[in-house]
């Protein structure tokens, strides 16, 4: 059936960038914009398979997946934190060390096949027409993608933790008044929202492609930055642009499986193009919501 | 870090030393372009086939180095140069052998750049009328640019010869770029538009004002200037020239839009800028370094059977560096 085909890709495609939107809120709410996502899923997506292909165990991968994304905006944080780099260059030169880094190193991938995460059928509920499949029928991250926003909304909110990392953002002299580094929480904040683009990477490989490609992720990780602009910051707003996303994705593919007249690669610009109008619509009225230590490199002109 | 203190003049230096300092700008990245060249021939790098690579480069480069004065942070060099090639074979597929070769020349170049300069300015109208910030704007336009040239050479601009190859149909001959032993003339003409950007930043009205939009966006807007339509003016600019390299690119080593042509240039050409820290001098010579890097990646990929793609871990490690180790000093540039 088309419409719960449509859904049920939208989920799984969206998961991905789910993930990568919900590191990127956890990094951008403690003051630190990481462009590097894009280089954080490459590199877990590569890690995630590569471990999968030479010990056979999905699971395995997810954890390599998830350190090498963690490593990656390690980096990022040291250049922006400690050594005052630009955000916006340091991050987009990651982005482009994790393409060139999986480009070299993924060569001897190409060819492999791997056994992906099994989907996990929950009883009686996956038979719901349209959302059943797309909600109850999925392999493990998919599911985690879909709770991790609201997890995410409780962390931030209710616990400690959550305060510090939003003073952070917000007022870091609040926070160091309080007895916290500012640049300390920044630089945990941006590495677990790396190791979350890591975890992205490596549910995109794992449980979607199945088999590795040059630029696996073709631009997710941006895009996730972009959704994050788009969802106000709030971790389930962002989770509902991956969820879009996802179901320009999955439109596409459906509509190219059951031969619908159009080009290839007009269809395919569609997810870029959607991604790029809800930000157009969305744009003005998010900039109230921006964190303050953000708007230094973000709102104004000069990024420095 | 907005405030920026001046460095404190230790003693004012004597004439001569001013007069050297003023023309400091170029004479330091000469120097450093005629050591890399000069070295090429130790790493056995052809240079013939750096210089060709500097061409694209070079305006990738500067469509970054423009936008960055005036505070603006270009990613979209990439497909500012897809839709460039594209606007070139557009323009080349409706002229004919008997176009005069100038004609034919100047037509397909402005082609380029006219489409250049509207894919960046989609990107600064977003900016200016919704807020859209350039730096994920123009990083997405990449991926829908890549498209469009991808289906440009499938359907409408495909070679009817090419047998199902995502070709376009060659350019006319009177329409290639006439060559200087083995370098095509769109070197120099990159060259010329590297000294114009630097002329444009440092002695213009306008290149004034888009630095002070670019160092205070607050203090320019209260002190009156348009910071609005100078954003417009730096991106259009910047994809004007991204552009003019796509359609040089066409015109040049591959006579015809195919698709992947040029993959890569548009980042190669953000790391160049960012390199120099977009001082136009050091970019060219930045550039020189970045292609010479890429000239001898591409044996080295073909030794080893490694994608394109990989000469990033060089140049994004080489740009991390220079990043982490002069980070904190980066206020005080212009």
């Amino acid at each position: 059936m088309f419409i719960e085909d449509v859904f049920s890709g939208a989920v799984r495609y969206g998961s991905s960038v789910i993930f990568a939107t919900q590191g990127e809120v956890i990094s951008e709410r403690a003051g630190v914009i990481n462009l590097g996502m894009e280089g954080s899923m490459l590199c877990g997506a590569l890690a995630a398979f590569a471990t999968a292909s030479a010990t056979g165990s999905a699971v395995l991968g997810i954890f390599a997946g998830v350190a090498a994304g963690a490593v990656l905006a390690a980096l990022h944080a040291f250049l922006v934190l400690w050594r005052g780099a630009n955000q916006l260059a340091s991050g987009l030169a990651i982005s482009f060390l994790g393409l060139g880094l999986t480009a070299a190193l993924g060569v001897s991938f190409v060819s492999k096949q791997i056994t992906g995460l099994g989907a996990i059928e929950i009883p009686v509920l996956s038979d719901i027409p349209i959302i059943g499949p797309g909600l109850f029928a999925q392999d493990i991250l998919t599911y985690l993608a879909l709770i991790l926003p609201f997890i995410l909304v409780f962390l931030l909110a209710r616990t400690r933790w959550g305060l510090v990392l939003r003073a952070t953002g917000e007022r870091p002299e609040v926070a160091r008044a309080y007895g916290y580094d500012p640049r300390r929480v920044r630089a945990v904040a941006t590495t677990i929202g790396g190791a979350l683009g890591g975890l992205g990477g490596s549910q995109l490989v794992l449980a979607y492609t199945l088999n590795w490609v040059e630029n696996v992720t073709v631009g997710r990780g941006f895009v996730a930055v972009a959704l994050v602009i788009f969802g106000a910051w709030k971790p389930v707003q962002a989770a509902i642009g991956g969820l879009v996303f996802g179901a320009a994705l999955s439109l596409q593919l459906q509509l190219q499986a059951r031969g619908v007249d159009v080009s290839i690669w007009l269809l395919q610009m569609t997810p870029y193009v959607l991604t790029l109008l809800v930000l157009t619509i969305t744009s003005r009225r998010q900039s109230q919501q921006i964190p303050e230590g953000l708007k230094a490199v973000f709102g104004g002109g000069k990024a420095a | 870090m907005t405030a920026t203190t001046p460095t404190a003049p230790s003693a004012s230096p004597p004439p001569i030393l001013a007069l050297a300092k003023r023309h400091a700008a170029w004479l330091g990245p000469t120097i450093a372009v005629v050591i890399i060249l000069g070295s090429l021939p130790f790493f056995g790098i052809s240079l013939p086939d750096v210089l060709i690579r500097c061409c694209p480069l070079l305006l990738t480069a500067l469509a970054v180095t423009i936008p960055a004065r005036t505070g603006l942070v270009n990613v979209g060099g990439e497909g500012q140069f897809f839709l460039g090639a594209l606007g070139a074979a557009v323009v080349a597929s409706g002229l004919s052998e008997s176009t005069p070769s100038l004609v034919a020349i100047v037509l397909i170049a402005l082609g380029g750049m006219v489409f250049g300069a509207l894919w960046a300015g989609l990107a600064a109208l977003l900016k200016v009328a919704s807020g859209v910030n350039e730096t994920i704007s123009t990083l997405l336009l990449n991926y829908v640019a890549a498209l469009i040239v991808a289906y440009a050479v499938t359907g409408p601009l495909q070679d009817p010869e090419a047998a199902n190859f995502p070709i376009g149909a060659p350019i006319p001959d009177s329409a290639r770029l006439p060559l200087i032993g083995d370098v095509h003339v769109g070197v120099i003409v990159a060259l010329v538009c590297a000294v114009g950007v630097s002329w444009l930043l440092a002695r213009t009205r306008w290149g004034f004002k888009a630095r002070a939009a670019g160092g205070n966006p607050i203090a320019a807007l209260r002190g009156g200037l348009p910071v609005a339509s100078l954003i417009v003016g730096a991106l259009l600019l910047g994809g004007l020239l991204a552009g003019l390299g796509g359609a040089l690119e066409v015109m040049g080593p591959d006579g015809r839009l195919r698709q992947g042509l040029g993959v890569g240039f548009g980042f190669l050409g953000f790391l160049a800028s960012w390199l120099a820290l977009h001082r136009p001098g050091w970019v060219v010579a930045s550039v020189v370094l970045i292609a010479s890097i890429s000239v001898g990646g591409d044996s080295l990929q073909i030794d080893l059977s490694l994608p394109a793609t990989s000469v990033y871990v060089v140049t994004a490690t080489v740009l991390l560096v220079v990043l982490g180790w002069r980070g904190n000093r980066t206020g005080e540039q212009s």
